[in-house]
């Protein structure tokens, strides 16, 4: 049994009521990919949205100043959770996975103990840069095709091959509306942690 | 959403940016204060999204005494809350709730817990979650409505 102490620091007042150790995945992955559908078929809340603001430099050819363009703009950020028990709680954070999104991915990912890129066979590219981002940081990830009515666009095999995810990813098809499916598909991210934790 | 207002980007199907926010009531509430590029606690340390906030006896005492934002933070987090929460259910920035945190904890009247770095790699932790997400049976709730 693990002890129930694991929170680093209390700060300064009681604490009425002693909070949960939070841990979190995070769902990457293009926009309409299904992200949210995933945290709201296993999360216990509907899924909470919270806008993160990221700033854009836009690339603009008409500006005479020369000066990059910036535009400030939100992106939603959808999660979810899980009691595990009341010692424990899993947070479920979706985040975009389009490259342009990447600097917010330090601000969301920070501490997360795996991840999960969500793929729609039909536009891979949507998440090229999740999946470089999570090998470069090295945090235990897998790939999850949703197959959309059952179907998928792409072998496996030939899914694979296109993002050059290394053999050690565990690549697998999943129904983001389906509990059961998600479920296993988070497991398959955890497995991984343990595996890499030495556990 | 309780409040009756649109959630924006709810539904993902929705294209990404979801509109200007507001570009000055952030930055008011915390007296133009920002946090650090990730949120910094006191301690130098990072505050990650998942930090739990709660509320202290001290903080649910002055309560009366706190105003606006102050005053809805600490009452959330009678129930622990983490700063991703507060901020989507109190419709404010991720930075400006790590901030007010940070004001909220010096003063006695929050507790913030970040949690340890470590636990990515504890293994006991990661067996606890595989074990409590394993225990989920397949079917689906009926809470849902529309996909």
């Amino acid at each position: 049994m693990t002890p129930t102490e694991p929170l680093a620091r209390t700060s300064a007042g009681q604490a009425a009521v002693r909070p949960p150790l939070p841990v979190k995945l995070v769902i990457a992955g293009g926009f309409g990919v299904g992200k949210t559908t995933a945290v709201g078929s296993i999360s216990e809340i509907e899924p909470l949205t919270t806008e993160a603001a990221i700033t854009e430099v836009a690339a603009g050819v008409d500006d005479l100043s020369h000066t990059p363009a910036k535009t400030t703009t939100t992106v939603a950020m959808d999660f979810g959770c899980i009691t595990i028990d009341p010692t424990l709680k899993l947070y479920l954070f979706g985040t975009p996975g389009q490259e342009r999104f990447g600097f917010m991915w330090d601000d969301i990912v920070e501490g997360a103990i795996g991840g999960l890129v969500i793929v729609d066979t039909r536009r891979l590219d949507d998440c090229y840069a999740a999946v470089d981002y999570f090998e470069h940081k090295q945090i235990p990830f897998a790939v999850a095709v949703n197959a959309f009515d059952g179907r998928t666009a792409h072998t496996l095999d030939e899914v694979r091959w296109a993002l050059d995810v290394s053999e050690g990813v565990p690549l697998l098809v999943f129904d983001a509306r389906e509990r059961g499916s998600v479920r296993d598909a988070l497991l398959v991210v955890l497995e991984q942690a343990l595996a890499r934790s030495g556990g | 959403m309780a409040d009756g207002r649109t959630v924006r980007g709810a539904g993902e199907g929705d294209v990404g940016p979801v509109g200007p926010a507001s570009a000055v009531r952030p930055f008011l509430v915390t007296a133009g204060r920002v946090a650090g590029a990730a949120g910094e606690a006191s301690s130098g340390r990072t505050m990650p999204v998942e930090t739990q906030l709660v509320a202290t006896t001290g903080g649910l005492d002055a309560l009366h005494r706190l105003s606006f934002e102050q005053h809805d933070i600490v009452a959330a987090c009678r129930v622990p809350q983490s700063i991703a929460e507060i901020a989507a259910r109190l419709r404010l920035h991720l930075n400006v709730v790590r901030v007010l945190a940070e004001d909220l904890r010096t003063a006695g009247q929050l507790s913030v817990h970040v949690p340890d770095a470590g636990v990515t790699h504890d293994a006991s932790v990661l067996r606890r979650v595989i074990d409590g997400l394993r225990a989920i049976p397949d079917s689906r709730r009926v809470l849902r409505d529309t996909d």
